[in-house]
């Protein structure tokens, strides 16, 4: 029988009462964790679920950070604004939570964040790929610990200029922030190389059918296809431009979070010569990454991608941040976070004081037989591009 | 000119065919609703959740090596039964209470989530595909068709205009008709009434499934794939007639035409906006819909 309310409360309050000056060491830290477990994203939130899981487990029978355990507090974002706003309200208010991370959508993060200002605490997005984030609409209470948009534009873009110099593209991205901005990102870098454009269409988040604009792309006769759609949309795009014969002659190239583990193995062979620039791969040869490939696939029978292994990352950079702070106050931790190089399975990273955006080492890796191999590498200081935050 | 005849062939055309065979996916949907509402009277919010039912049913067949065809008259043959009990367990419960609107409505939207959590929990909340039984593309006029999608077009029609002859031309469908014109005095001429309204749900729920099957290839199969059609197929059902069969499908093939032609001048974002404004113009002006209610017309 579950004790009531009322009696729980009691015990706490007696509890409470002998124990005040001892909880601020022994109660745990916790972690709000708003990422979507259902709809479009779910794939996506399932890698940053178990990401952070793994991570944390470490944490914690390592004697969790400054001798506090983590706990973690699980909402589904449902890849919704809408979603988000309340339950991060929700997590802060009511849970008490130190830091949250997990959001996916762009326009999550950037709404998330603006709750964050208004109850003074931090988050960080592991998923999120939209260069505003860091960018335009940066903010002093939002951390990013994964590669964006430009980033990986940039590493895509000097692969392309050398593949298939004066490359005639087509773009194709979901209609929000993120699908936007990514295209937006690519198009400018693939022009400097040269690279001509030749149309670009916007879908609907959750498209069913992507057949109504293949005429425009048949139109406009282009040899590379930029896309930037992610979850199950990949599935059918990729599936329906195969169905139409439109992957023959033409090579697919797009944002990392296009084809992943989640979503390959339902694309399966229509998948086969995707090109993407991205900040992870399960091949990169570090011992840091192959101990945390094994540990991953050990206990969640699958290989980890970009966002299972940032995601792992970010529970890594909020130990550090901690640690060098001595503290979980807002302002500490903000100032410790500031210019924090800490190791994660891509490395060491760095986070930019300036932005708020971390600086790794990008890749470019081409999808062959179900599998990302790697093409290229490009040091994270030529792939960052300029701090254009403005408001802190 | 040669701009313009470019144009027709590689966007215009394409984009009408297309427009079709997304029209004989909503329309096949919206049979099943408006035949529902059109004699039991209950909005069944849980019916995108049967198309998904269908579709899953289709991937656990496939896997356990039931060929393709076989499963087109199998998936129907067991989806029916769940509707038919669904119907006499749940639905006849709240059936006669006065609140009968909200009441199945709200029965089937918590019949529509515990569905979806349901697919989730036994097949993961990732995509899975289904195999496209039939390969390859034909090539008309320079064009590239999927022989699936040809394949889907023509069946789908066929199983409306089947649908079609049942409801209007047999003496299963005469009853059907007569129940929903008058269940009261049906009863009394000897039509198993309360059977009549079971056999129908799951007729709907069947023909749901059916369609399942039948997209899977294209759409691919994940626990939330119910909501994909069944804003458009509510659209469809609202301006076509609550309950009437013709106005589905000429409400169907106009609206997915609207959309299809518009998305090349408008963002494809605006185009459900754009059906939904004509559903609340037809609401205003119309209320009833274009056409009439089954058994009333």
């Amino acid at each position: 029988m579950k004790p009531s309310f009322a009696r729980k409360a009691i015990v706490t309050a007696l509890i409470g009462g002998f124990a005040a000056t001892a909880s601020a060491q022994s109660e745990p830290i916790r972690i709000g964790v708003l990422t979507p477990l259902s709809g479009t994203y779910a794939a996506l939130g399932q890698q940053v679920k178990w990401g952070i899981e793994l991570a944390t487990k470490e944490i914690n029978d390592a004697g969790g950070i400054m001798g506090r355990k983590v706990e973690l507090l699980f909402e589904d974002e449902e890849a919704n604004p809408s979603v988000a706003v309340p339950k991060a309200e929700k997590l802060f208010q009511v849970s008490k939570v130190d830091f949250l991370t997990g959001t996916v959508n762009s326009a999550s993060t950037l709404a998330v964040g603006q709750v964050a200002e208004r109850n003074k605490r931090l988050i960080a997005t592991t998923v999120s790929f939209s260069d505003a984030i860091t960018g335009e609409k940066c903010s002093p209470n939002v951390f990013r610990v994964n590669a964006k948009a430009g980033q990986q534009s940039a590493a895509l873009a000097e692969w392309l200029s050398k593949a298939k110099p004066n490359a005639k593209v087509f773009y194709l991205g979901p209609d929000y922030e993120m699908g936007r901005s990514t295209v937006a990102a690519f198009k400018s870098a693939a022009e400097k190389k040269n690279a001509q454009t030749v149309g670009e269409v916007f879908a609907p988040l959750g498209n069913k059918d992507y057949s109504p604009f293949f005429g425009q792309i048949r139109a406009a006769r282009p040899d590379v296809m930029y896309t930037s759609v992610a979850g199950n949309d990949t599935v059918r795009l990729f599936t329906q431009m195969s169905q139409y014969g439109l992957l023959k002659n033409m090579t697919v190239v797009g944002a990392s979070g296009t084809v992943t583990s989640q979503n390959v193995n339902a694309i399966g062979k229509a998948a086969d010569g995707f090109v993407t620039g991205v900040g992870y791969s399960v091949d990169i040869d570090l011992p840091e990454n192959k101990k945390f490939v094994a540990a991953f696939q050990a206990a969640n029978k699958a290989a980890p991608d970009l966002y299972g292994a940032d995601s792992y990352g970010v529970m890594y950079f909020y130990k550090a941040a901690v640690e060098k702070a001595k503290s979980t106050d807002t302002d500490k931790v903000r100032a410790a976070m500031s210019g924090l190089e800490w190791m994660t399975p891509q490395g060491k990273k760095t986070m930019r004081a300036g932005d708020h955006q971390a600086v790794q080492d990008m890749y470019t890796t081409r999808m062959t037989d179900g599998k990302f191999k790697i093409l290229s590498k490009v040091p994270g200081e030529a792939a960052i591009g300029p701090d254009t935050c403005t408001k802190f | 000119m040669g701009g313009f005849v470019d144009t027709l062939q590689f966007v215009l055309v394409p984009q009408v065919i297309n427009g079709l065979s997304i029209g004989v996916a909503v329309i096949l949907m919206a049979l099943g609703l408006t035949i529902i509402f059109g004699l039991l009277d209950v909005i069944n919010m849980a019916h995108g959740e049967f198309y998904a039912l269908g579709a899953y049913l289709g991937l656990s067949l496939a896997a356990a090596g039931v060929n393709f065809w076989l499963m087109l008259l199998l998936v129907p043959l067991i989806t029916a039964p769940v509707g038919y009990a669904l119907e006499r367990v749940l639905i006849q419960r709240v059936f006669h209470h006065k609140d009968r609107h909200i009441l199945t409505l709200l029965l089937t939207f918590g019949l529509s989530i515990v569905l979806e959590d349901m697919y989730k929990g036994f097949y993961g909340p990732q995509a899975l595909s289904a195999a496209t039984p039939i390969d390859g593309a034909s090539e008309v006029a320079g064009l590239f068709f999927p022989n699936y999608r040809l394949f889907v077009m023509a069946i789908g029609s066929a199983i409306i205009v089947a649908v079609w002859l049942v409801v209007y031309r047999t003496s299963l469908g005469a009853m059907v008709r007569a129940a929903a014109f008058d269940k009261n005095m049906a009863s009394s001429l000897g039509v198993p009434v309360s059977h009549v309204y079971a056999g129908t749900f799951a007729f709907g729920v069947a023909l749901a499934a059916l369609s399942g099957v039948l997209l899977a290839p294209i759409y691919s199969v994940f626990p939330t794939m119910g909501k994909d059609f069944i804003l458009m197929a509510f659209s469809v059902v609202i301006v076509g007639g609550l309950g009437s069969i013709k106005g589905a499908v000429i409400a169907g093939l106009v609206l997915t035409q609207i959309q299809a032609i518009s998305s090349l001048y408008i963002s494809p974002s605006w185009t459900d906006p754009l059906v939904f404004a004509i559903m609340v113009a037809v609401l205003m002006v119309r209320p009833q819909g274009l056409f009439g209610r089954l058994g009333h017309a």
